[in-house]
């Protein structure tokens, strides 16, 4: 495994912490939701009105009761994760409202796009899990698109997945979905099994909606990203450096609340900051500075002894084209090498968040084999320094016909699915680009995939309590 | 004389708010001819600036600060004005912005205010968050015939609808041109909603306004 490396000094992590703690201290952080004041007002912070005002001793005492990885069990626990140290994790996109599709044309995502996505992550050897909310599914109603969304990732792939966060409601909804996959909500307790994306309203602000899926979450022990998103020139500084304050605030007092409720709750430490395009205003983040955010992050989620979470392929291009491409690579390269844990949006993503494309997907997917091998590093075994075989051929010959070659290069090459290394002859027999290719994999993927089995009585059980939910929540 | 105008003009071009309002403050004590100020000083500051951002060389804090220095220096000069029972400064068209109710998202509306700015239109922005009523309001107050309407979210777009619908149920639809915009927003649901315009970005706004006002 590689060695992650740091982009900020010591002096530099500090340097933000202490920047932070006087923004938790003299700015405060608004929380519009009732419940989320009253948790802080008992732990004896300041609040004025929806404002809290921390003590930086109590935020740091918190944030400590975080632990520093944990495991997410899949209902195939070979498919378990380590959230944490070294490791990373893939896995789809988040909450695009739309797809582009191959013929150029934009349109609304729906269910069927939805299952699509999480079994091409199920069949995937790169993302490690199938994600959450991998596409906004238009043609569910909202109030009950959350049960449509977690069946989806339930019943098409055995892998981790994440649930939804919008509210208590829909929060204890999934929450007791995944206890029936796994035995029971003690069995999850011990064994967290869903984890959530739980968002800050920037600048330093959380809303009913979010705080109350995170208060769900937290009773419930199970993990949490709790993630900023500073638009760095619109809604935080355009100094990178003072973008980086707001965003650690947001996190850290998240995190704190977190705490409050269930001390030991695993959360990971989230950024998705980038720039704002000062010729639109709008979000942008394929881009170097939403990498230098990504890799700060990562080094301060160690310093405060968390996760992180960061990065993905992300791209500013409306089609999968070179600029995605190029973005994505930079992008999702940077989030590994310095380190972060769980990397949310790696395949898919188009347009800053807003689209989702199958070929994006099976081109990012691709990336993600390269850097996952990448980061994988060198092995130095005496058998990998190959002394033996390098004696045995000698000078002048070749090591295609050693035993060693045979054996290594499968463990040692990445293989790619979808770059081409034919000869130009070999190429031309078809001419197919990058995408033309991506879309005949993709379709293959799903014409050759079958979910992995679920046991009938889990699943009837699973089918009777959504159906009873649906029932209710169209009332 | 008109050395004053011109550092009006470099005030509002600079977008720095605080000497665009004591500029203002001096035209009216020394008397100065409050229209020739508003023209050669805030009017030519602002259109430098709309200049620049056609050219693309002016960013989103360059015009959004111009916009803002020329409308608190400009509102006390039309406000000296009216009280004297001066000649009104003629604009390019009068416009009321607004995010919808249950909204409260108001970047987007700002860049699309300070945008219409610049190139020449009088904008009065009633804030987030606002009535069908509120809207009505202000217009007729000004003598507005175009209402923007804003909205960020799937959940509040509806808003948009309800603007028209209320304009239809008191009979008044004729009198206003309702355009809208937002993240969700889409040329298919301002025709559902029977919307007068729909605009993606901002530049496209003030092009529609043109084609409005024009």
């Amino acid at each position: 495994m590689l060695p992650k490396f740091n982009i900020l000094t010591e002096e530099q992590v500090q340097a933000i912490h202490e920047n932070t703690m006087k923004i938790m201290e003299e700015v405060g952080v608004e929380f519009s939701y009732d419940p989320a004041v009253e948790v802080f007002k008992k732990n004896g912070q300041k609040v004025e009105g929806h404002r809290v005002f921390f003590d930086r001793k109590f935020v740091e005492e918190m944030v400590a009761k975080a632990p520093a990885q944990f495991v997410l069990h899949a209902r195939n626990p070979e498919n378990n994760l380590v959230c944490g140290g070294e490791n990373t994790i893939y896995m789809p996109g988040y909450g695009a409202p739309f797809i582009h599709d191959a013929n150029g044309k934009r349109r609304n995502a729906t269910l069927n796009d939805y299952d699509n996505f999480v079994k091409l992550a199920g069949a995937s050897k790169n993302l490690h899990m199938t994600g959450g909310n991998v596409v906004e599914p238009q043609d569910v109603p909202d109030e009950i698109r959350h049960l449509k969304m977690l069946y989806s990732h339930i019943t098409n792939s055995d892998k981790c997945f994440m649930g939804s966060s919008s509210g208590y409601e829909k929060a204890k909804d999934v929450i007791e979905l995944t206890a029936i996959l796994h035995g029971g909500l003690d069995v999850i307790k011990e064994k967290p099994a869903l984890s959530c994306l739980v968002n800050s309203v920037t600048p330093l602000k959380f809303d009913d909606r979010m705080l109350g899926g995170l208060m769900a979450y937290a009773e419930y022990g199970q993990p949490m990203v709790i993630a900023s998103l500073v638009m760095s020139g619109s809604t935080g500084p355009a100094s990178l450096a003072g973008a980086l304050s707001v965003q650690n605030s947001e996190v850290l007092a998240g995190i704190t609340l977190t705490q409050c409720i269930n001390p030991g709750t695993p959360v990971i430490y989230g950024s998705t900051s980038a720039i704002t395009d000062m010729a639109s205003g709008s979000l942008s983040i394929g881009n170097p500075e939403c990498s230098l955010f990504t890799s700060a992050s990562a080094q301060m989620a160690r310093f405060y002894g968390v996760p992180s979470r960061g990065g993905g392929g992300l791209t500013d291009s409306k089609i999968a084209d070179t600029q995605a491409g190029y973005e994505s690579m930079m992008t999702l390269l940077g989030a590994s090498t310095t380190g972060i844990n769980f990397v949310l949006h790696s395949a898919g993503i188009l347009q800053y968040y807003m689209a989702m494309s199958y070929e994006k997907f099976m081109v990012d997917d691709e990336i993600a084999g390269m850097v996952g091998r990448y980061i994988r590093g060198m092995d130095f075994t005496e058998e990998k320094l190959a002394f033996d075989v390098i004696k045995a051929v000698g000078p002048g010959g070749h090591y295609l016909t050693q035993k060693h070659t045979r054996k290594n290069f499968k463990v040692e090459f990445f293989r790619p699915q979808l770059s081409d290394r034919q000869s130009y002859d070999g190429w031309e027999n078809g001419e197919l680009d990058a995408n033309a290719r991506a879309t005949q994999r993709w379709q293959d993927v799903l014409e050759n995939y079958t979910p992995p089995a679920l046991d009938e009585k889990v699943k009837a059980e699973i089918d009777a309590f959504i159906e009873k939910r649906i029932s209710e929540l169209k009332k | 004389m008109s050395a004053i105008f011109d550092e009006i003009r470099e005030a509002v071009i600079d977008g720095d708010e605080d000497l665009a309002i004591e500029l203002a403050e001096r035209v009216i004590e020394e008397k100065l001819d409050l229209v020739e100020a508003i023209e050669k000083g805030y009017i030519s500051g602002i259109e430098e600036v709309g200049a620049s951002w056609k050219a693309g060389e002016a960013f989103l804090p360059d015009v959004m600060m111009a916009a803002d220095a020329m409308k608190s220096g400009m509102s006390l000069l039309e406000a000296e004005l009216a009280r004297t029972g001066g000649e009104e400064h003629e604009d390019k068209g009068k416009i009321v912005l607004g995010t919808v109710e249950g909204d409260i998202h108001d970047i987007g509306k700002n860049i699309v205010g300070a945008l219409l700015t610049a190139a020449g239109f009088k904008v009065y922005d009633i804030g987030i968050d606002q009535k069908a009523e509120d809207f009505i309001k202000k217009a007729d107050e000004v003598g507005a015939t175009v209402l923007g309407a804003s909205s960020l979210l799937t959940t509040t777009m509806r808003s948009q609808g309800e603007l028209i619908e209320y304009l239809e149920e008191k009979g008044i639809r004729d009198k206003y041109k309702v355009i809208i915009g937002g993240g969700p927003t889409s040329k298919k649901w301002s025709e559902e909603i029977k919307a007068d315009g729909w605009a993606e970005t901002a530049d496209e706004a003030v092009d529609l306004c043109r084609e409005l006002l024009g």
